[in-house]
């Protein structure tokens, strides 16, 4: 039987289910009260402040409806920025505009919107529209990041952005999520985005997938996917680890995007990462988890511990 | 899973199922519904229209007696006055007053019914009361026992002698249950009855009494109500003198010397049914419904003798509680349902407990009816939400709003039951409204976020785990199981303990990674 077999391949692999990593993975080494760090974007960008890692330039912010005159003044000087919820799930609610004539403004996708629906939509935010469990939020206006040159190729709309996931302090995992028409120009796995694996050590990328199916070029440019090297691989990772030092969350994803001026920039941190990163880089988490677990040693510095991961990263595969 | 997990799941199924079992083996309380044979509610309905005359309205009324036992009788008449009056054993209620447009009678009562079984032996000896030869035994208009053609059909019969009454009734019964066609609107008169070989239920009734008192034998007529088939059916039958019983005879061959448990008598010695007198009767119905044991019954034959179960025992509550808490009591058996589609198989659904709380609002209407009023009330308030759209109001003013058109639609639902005479339709306005106008904006957000195909996909998961729920929170076996024997939550409990330590691969894991099972070839 097809689901037998399926079964007893993900446990010789050592796939991350659903059940496990909620379990043993988040449930035990993410603490409740260290959420909302994580799930505020303003919070996460505070954090990253003090740790001395790049984050978007935050350019307007609206917590309440009356701020909302403010916001927009804010936006009709912008040409291009993101509006965001500051506590959004799976990125819900964002908007991207690419560029601004007049009151009107071109967002990602190529729809043309007016003003009064950009504040409409900044106002879902604030009253919690796309927030995690509803509660009133925060509307943000963030610069809006272009694509690095090396990566131009294989995105087509919106940017791409890289995902590693920490556990306990050291790398196991990473990938990058490119945009395609098919996603509507948004990182989302689920609506077709690409992802792709990358090796820890070098930052290169080894396998991809689009919606479980490997693949090797891009659905849109047709250009290969694979051994492509990200550039700022070192600093990311290190971003990646310190931020995740700094939620104090156990088991986390640092969400990444490499912007063209800027370079490696971060943008938020994940409490509960997805397990497509698995099939992206055609391994299972769990024997990197394990391995972590069992060298796990304390104070140890983060060159160390990244250099731990990638070790593990690169035994795991033999 | 870890092993104090299993451990904890393990120690709460068996306390449950330890506390389950004594109740069931040790105090005997019955581990499947029971619910005695032969419990009714019967009802009779009447309506009388009349012009501003005094008149009345008289019915039998069935008394306690072999093979039944009537009790909680009730009577509700506008503007008439209500009596019973008792003449020979026999009762009528009578309704009496000026009759002014239509009036509704309605008389309802229980009754426990049991099958007769009398033992039809040949009863030389035993001698006939006078009073009963009197009035059973004699020729009358309705019963002509003494016209030629009934005595001509007895001497062809050859009956047995005198003194062999059983014999002389078997005989008459033969002939007349099985040489006389039952034929609906057939003659309803005994002698045309015989003469056409064919008669209604009545005619060959009056037939078999006619034929019975010329052989000598007292018997008489019974007018009651055949219950059997779901429905209320007035009927008759013919009961014979033998021995010092009434034996009953079917006319049309259906039972003889015995009733069946289906048959109330509402009176013997008489064929006359609802009479309206003064006034014209409209409508006159009999409507029978199975009942069950009342709470004070049940709760006598559930609450076992033992101070510790008494005392934890459900059925001791007021009967409004019980009736609540019935209904409670199967929500962990629909939270167990969820738990096993969620984490056992995968599937994605608008909010945790949504299906459940759909499910129960609906347990009332058929599963398709329920389907297609969430569906509907879906698409009036996806619709509402387009148009809401254009006005850009903020959230809970625009969620109210829908709150309003949501039950606008269930009101809509409520009338066209009404319109339909579909009572499905109208239980159904329990509706978890609220629950819906989240819904319907989880459903909205989510198919403006990820695409028309993912939000109806996910609308469609969560349909499918609310039609999974449905029958466990419909069944009446799991309503009485988890209300008698509370202590299940408890198993219940202990298996959501195992479905939570479950850290094994979901069956849509495996679906969506599926590829690794086929890369197993891929170079590494």
């Amino acid at each position: 039987m097809s689901w037998l077999r399926t079964w007893r391949a993900l446990r010789d692999k050592g796939v991350l289910g659903i059940n496990r990593r909620n379990a043993e993975y988040t449930l035990r080494w993410n603490p409740r009260s260290k959420y909302p760090t994580v799930d505020d974007k303003l919070l996460t960008k505070k954090l990253c402040a003090r740790a001395g890692i790049p984050t978007p330039k935050l350019l307007a912010v609206a917590s309440h409806h009356f701020e909302l005159r403010a916001l927009r003044q804010a936006v009709l000087g912008l040409d291009s920025f993101v509006l965001k919820p500051a506590r959004g799930a799976m990125g819900n609610g964002i908007l991207v505009v690419r560029a601004r004539e007049g009151e009107r403004f071109r967002v990602a996708g190529g729809r043309s919107i007016g003003i009064d629906d950009l504040s409409y939509h900044a106002a879902g935010i604030i009253s919690g529209l796309y927030a995690l469990a509803g509660q009133t939020d925060v509307a943000i206006v963030e610069e809006r990041l272009e694509v690095h040159p090396a990566l131009v190729e294989i995105t087509t709309e919106g940017v791409p952005d890289i995902r590693v996931v920490v556990f306990r302090g050291v790398p196991a995992m990473a990938m990058t999520r490119l945009p395609t028409r098919k996603s509507g120009g948004r990182a989302n796995l689920h609506q077709g985005a690409v992802a792709a694996g990358i090796d820890l050590g070098t930052g290169a990328t080894t396998h991809a997938v689009q919606q479980s199916r490997p693949i090797e070029k891009h659905p849109d440019t047709g250009q290969s996917l694979l051994h492509r090297t990200l550039p700022g691989w070192q600093p990311m990772l290190e971003f990646a680890v310190r931020a995740a030092d700094e939620t104090g969350l156990g088991y986390v994803g640092a969400d990444m995007v490499i912007d063209a001026t800027r370079g490696p920039v971060l943008l938020e941190m994940n409490a509960r990462p997805g397990l497509m990163i698995q099939l992206a880089n055609q391994a299972g988490l769990l024997p990197r988890l394990r391995a972590i677990e069992r060298g796990w040693r304390p104070d140890r510095s983060v060159e160390e511990r990244i250099a731990a991961g990638v070790a593990i990263a690169a035994g795991a595969k033999q | 899973m870890n092993r104090r997990a299993a451990a904890s799941g393990l120690a709460l199924v068996l306390l449950g199922l330890a506390i389950f079992a004594w109740k069931a083996v040790v105090y005997d309380l019955p581990v499947l519904p029971t619910d005695p044979e032969g419990l009714w509610r019967v009802e009779l309905a009447v309506s009388v229209r009349g012009s501003g005359d005094r008149g009345s309205v008289r019915a039998p009324l069935p008394s306690t007696g072999p093979g039944q036992e009537v009790y909680d009788e009730r009577s509700a008449a506008d503007r008439l006055l209500f009596t019973i009056r008792t003449e020979n054993g026999d009762r009528t209620a009578i309704w009496r007053g000026a009759f002014n447009g239509v009036h509704d009678i309605a008389y309802g009562f229980r009754v426990r019914l049991e099958p007769i079984v009398t033992p039809l032996e040949s009863a030389a000896g035993v001698p006939v009361p006078r009073e009963i030869t009197e009035r059973h035994g004699r020729a009358s208009r309705e019963f002509p026992s003494d016209a030629g053609e009934i005595q001509g059909v007895l001497s062809a019969l050859a009956l047995p002698p005198a003194s062999d009454v059983a014999g002389r009734v078997r005989s008459v019964y033969a002939m007349v249950a099985h040489e006389v066609a039952t034929s609906r609107g057939g003659p309803d008169d005994a002698l045309i009855a015989l003469a056409n070989r064919s008669g209604s239920e009545r005619g060959k009734t009056a037939l078999l009494v006619s034929l019975l008192r010329g052989a000598g034998v007292p018997a008489r007529p019974v007018l009651g109500l055949d219950l059997g088939g779901g429905s209320a059916r007035e009927t008759l039958w013919a009961e014979a003198f033998v021995g010092g019983v009434w034996v009953p005879l079917s006319p049309n061959g259906a039972f003889f010397a015995e009733r069946p448990a289906h048959l109330v008598a509402l009176r013997a010695g008489s064929m006359a049914g609802v009479e309206v007198t003064g006034a014209e009767a409209v409508a006159s119905r009999w409507d029978a419904l199975r009942e069950h044991l009342r709470s004070e019954e049940l709760a006598a034959m559930m609450v076992p003798p033992n101070r510790a179960l008494r005392a934890t025992s459900l059925y001791r509550l007021p009967v409004e509680t019980q009736t609540a808490l019935r209904l409670l009591m199967t929500i962990p058996l629909g939270a167990l349902v969820v738990a096993v589609f969620r984490n056992l198989i995968g599937v994605p659904t608008f909010g945790t407990f949504m299906p459940v709380l759909i499910a129960f609002a609906l347990r009332n209407v058929p599963v398709y009816v329920g389907l297609l009023m969430v569906v509907s009330t879906i698409g009036i308030g996806v619709f509402g939400r387009l148009v809401l759209e254009r006005l850009r109001l903020l959230l809970v003013p625009r969620l109210s709003i829908l709150l309003c058109v949501v039950v606008l639609g269930v009101a809509a639902f409520a009338l066209l039951g009404r319109t339909l005479e579909t009572r499905a339709l109208f239980s159904g306005v329990l509706f978890p409204i609220v629950i819906l106008t989240m819904l319907i904006e989880r459903f909205s957000i989510a198919a403006a976020e990820e695409g028309l195909a993912t939000a109806l996909k996910r609308a469609g998961w969560s349909l499918l785990v609310t039609v999974a729920v449905y029958p466990v929170l419909r069944d009446p076996t799991a309503e009485y199981l988890m209300f008698s024997f509370p202590e299940l939550v408890l198993c219940v409990m202990g298996v959501l303990v195992w479905i939570g330590g479950y850290t094994g691969y979901r069956l849509l894991d495996l679906r969506r990674f599926r590829s690794f099972a086929n890369a197993d070839v891929a170079p590494s």
